[in-house]
């Protein structure tokens, strides 16, 4: 990565962020991972008090995203993130218990750029987890637009 | 009512004419009585004229008088036949007047022998006879009878006039309120009529909001349910995967642990710490191993268990989505549908020595992916439950019966108990020897699917005799039916 890229976290489950922080350092990846328990501190991180999202122009930002929130949707957070002219490049990678195939269309449709299912064998978990920090090793990432 | 008044007007209305008739009747009596008082008169008259004058056209007169008295005492008589007291005049006035006639004769044949002397004597002794007062006697009486019974003839004759007129007045009267009597009863029953239609209007109305109320409530209910299951199933699943994580983490942490006792017992008490080696180099002894074993026992249990939850939690999730799938009705080549089952199954069926037959099977229209997971769990069922050592005879049979096509799946498998037919169809719920994987899913998913198509199942088995599965769904199922039941 040419610049250091902050991973945002947004998972409400405070284990599955662990587990989910702990096998991507295990696959070598040391990015500064910021996570937030709650959409609303995260949107408040992402969009700045303004609501512009002007806070973060020329961060490279990678966001691993939960849809299950206690207080919204995720599917919501990455609407505005899409939508958003200085977060819309950052690379948004929905990390969720769901599989239903109507949710993962609608994700894909808004933008997001990779969508996981947690699986619940642990062994997997581990290993999509460690895969998906061997993916953020490789993949560029633009800094939010200028 | 109406007979009763017109039979009696009519029978009046004889009487009154009955009475006027016999009041005509009397007239003509008296009428005739004094007509032949007059003809007595007259003879008598032409009598005393042909004496003193000898003049043949008083003669000519008298004879005619005479001639006329007879027919008119006669006609007298037959009027007066009716009544007895008349009856009896009349014999005397005929006795007197045949008297008088007597005299006559005797009158003019002395004034024809020409003896008028004796004649007008004759007259004289006439005039004070009996005879003559008796004929006046008796004619007076019999006009005062004919006039009593005139007054009294005439006097019923209007009372039966006056009561004819009065009966059909009655009977009109009754008429006109016997019409009005059906039309306030037409126009009662008409309303009543009217009032009971809108009710039934009223209640059809009432009925339809009521079960329109009532399907929305199921409805809701129902999407109640198919949410609830879904989020609890979903939200079951995130505590799931921290429980699989930490445990698998705890596990590593274990090996480590172990290995790093194994290591320290090795060492010994003075010596320097070795650098942890590889794992499974160091072999554990005595309490330590049994304390490993221990402990990864208890962590096997609870990743089974967990992996056991995962499955259920994905089957309900799975069912729920099922449950929320839009069914497309297409035309549906069963035959086709189920053999391309068949070849698929295939591998299974040679492995379990089954032979599938398929016979001629109706097509029908409905949704092709649940048609599919029905037939498709009922063979795989049909080739996984039979009997060890025994080749597999699976029957697959169709046919139609009144807007319905019914489907036999039949083996000669270890079949079900009959006290185990209703479970089988209950989520997590098997039935018989527990010797092949499953979820008890399989049965609950193929009849909630055949509900959904507006069909119903069931089975017919007995152990170690095969079962039947029957699956009954409409030929031509459509969308709105399903939106209806909904």
């Amino acid at each position: 990565m040419t610049q250091p890229v902050t991973i945002i976290m947004i998972e409400d489950d405070e284990g599955h962020a662990r587990l989910i922080e702990r096998n991507i350092r295990r696959s070598g990846v040391y990015n500064e991972i910021v996570s937030f328990k709650n959409g609303t501190d995260a949107m408040l991180h992402l969009f700045g008090a303004d609501g512009s999202g002007l806070v973060q122009k020329g961060n490279a930002l990678l966001i691993l995203l939960d849809l299950n929130l206690p207080d919204m949707t995720g599917i919501d957070i990455l609407r505005q993130i899409k939508e958003n002219k200085y977060l819309k490049a950052s690379p948004v990678v929905v990390l969720t218990t769901t599989d239903d195939s109507q949710e993962i269309k609608r994700c894909y449709e808004l933008g997001c750029n990779v969508y996981i299912t947690k699986p619940v064998n642990y062994e997997n978990f581990a290993n999509a987890i460690r895969q998906l920090g061997l993916f953020f090793s490789v993949i560029q990432v633009p800094p939010a637009a200028p | 009512m109406l007979t009763v008044i017109s039979a009696g007007s009519v029978y009046l209305v004889d009487k009154a004419r009955q009475d006027s008739k016999s009041v005509v009747h009397t007239m003509e009596v008296e009428n005739q009585i004094n007509a032949l008082l007059l003809e007595i008169r007259r003879a008598e008259s032409s009598a005393r004229g042909f004496l003193l004058t000898r003049a043949e056209n008083f003669r000519i007169d008298h004879e005619n008088a005479v001639a006329a008295i007879i027919p008119a005492l006669d006609k007298l008589t037959r009027q007066s036949g009716d009544n007895p007291a008349q009856r009896e005049n009349v014999e005397k006035l005929s006795a007197a007047i045949e008297t008088r006639l007597g005299q006559f004769k005797q009158e003019m044949d002395f004034i024809r022998q020409g003896q008028p002397d004796q004649a007008a004597a004759l007259i004289r002794e006439v005039v004070s006879t009996e005879a003559t007062a008796a004929i006046a006697e008796v004619a007076n009486a019999m006009i005062q009878e004919e006039e009593r019974l005139f007054r009294l003839r005439t006097i019923n004759s209007d009372r039966s006039q006056t009561l004819a007129a009065s009966m059909t007045g009655v009977g009109s009267g009754l008429v006109v309120l016997l019409a009005l009597i059906s039309i306030w009863l037409v126009r009662r029953s008409a309303l009543a009529r009217d009032e009971a239609e809108r009710r039934l209007r009223e209640g059809y109305a009432n009925l339809e909001s009521i079960i329109d109320e009532r399907t929305a409530d199921l409805r809701e209910a129902n999407d109640e349910i198919q949410r609830f299951a879904y989020i609890v199933s979903h939200d079951l699943r995130s505590p799931l995967v921290n429980i699989m994580g930490f445990t698998s983490e705890l596990d590593e942490l274990g090996n480590d642990i172990f290995r790093r006792i194994g290591s320290l017992a090795q060492v010994p008490a003075d010596g320097p710490p070795l650098a942890p080696t590889g794992p499974g180099e160091i072999a554990l002894e005595g309490a330590d191993k049994q304390l490993s074993e221990d402990f990864s026992e208890a962590l096997g249990f609870i990743k089974s268990s967990i992996a056991k939850m995962d499955r259920l939690i994905s089957a309900i999730l799975n069912l729920t989505r099922e449950g929320r799938r839009e069914f497309q009705p297409v035309k549906i080549d069963t035959s086709e549908l189920i053999e391309t089952i068949v070849s698929t199954l295939a591998h299974q069926a040679a492995e379990a020595q089954a032979q599938i037959h398929l016979e001629a099977l109706p097509n029908v229209v409905s949704d092709r992916l649940a048609l599919e997971q029905i037939f498709s769990n009922l063979i795989d069922n049909a080739i996984k439950y039979l009997k060890r050592g025994v080749p597999g005879e699976i029957r697959i049979r169709g046919r139609t019966k009144l807007g319905y096509a019914i489907f036999e799946i039949s083996d000669n498998g270890r079949g079900i108990d009959p006290k185990d037919h209703q479970r089988i169809f209950d989520l997590f719920r098997r039935a018989g020897t527990q010797d092949k994987p499953g979820q008890g899913i399989g049965l609950a998913h193929v009849r909630a699917l055949v509900r959904r198509l507006g069909g119903t199942m069931s089975v017919s088995s007995e152990l170690n005799a095969g079962s039947t599965f029957t699956v009954t769904l409409p030929i031509a199922w459509n969308v709105s039916n399903r939106n209806a039941d909904r």
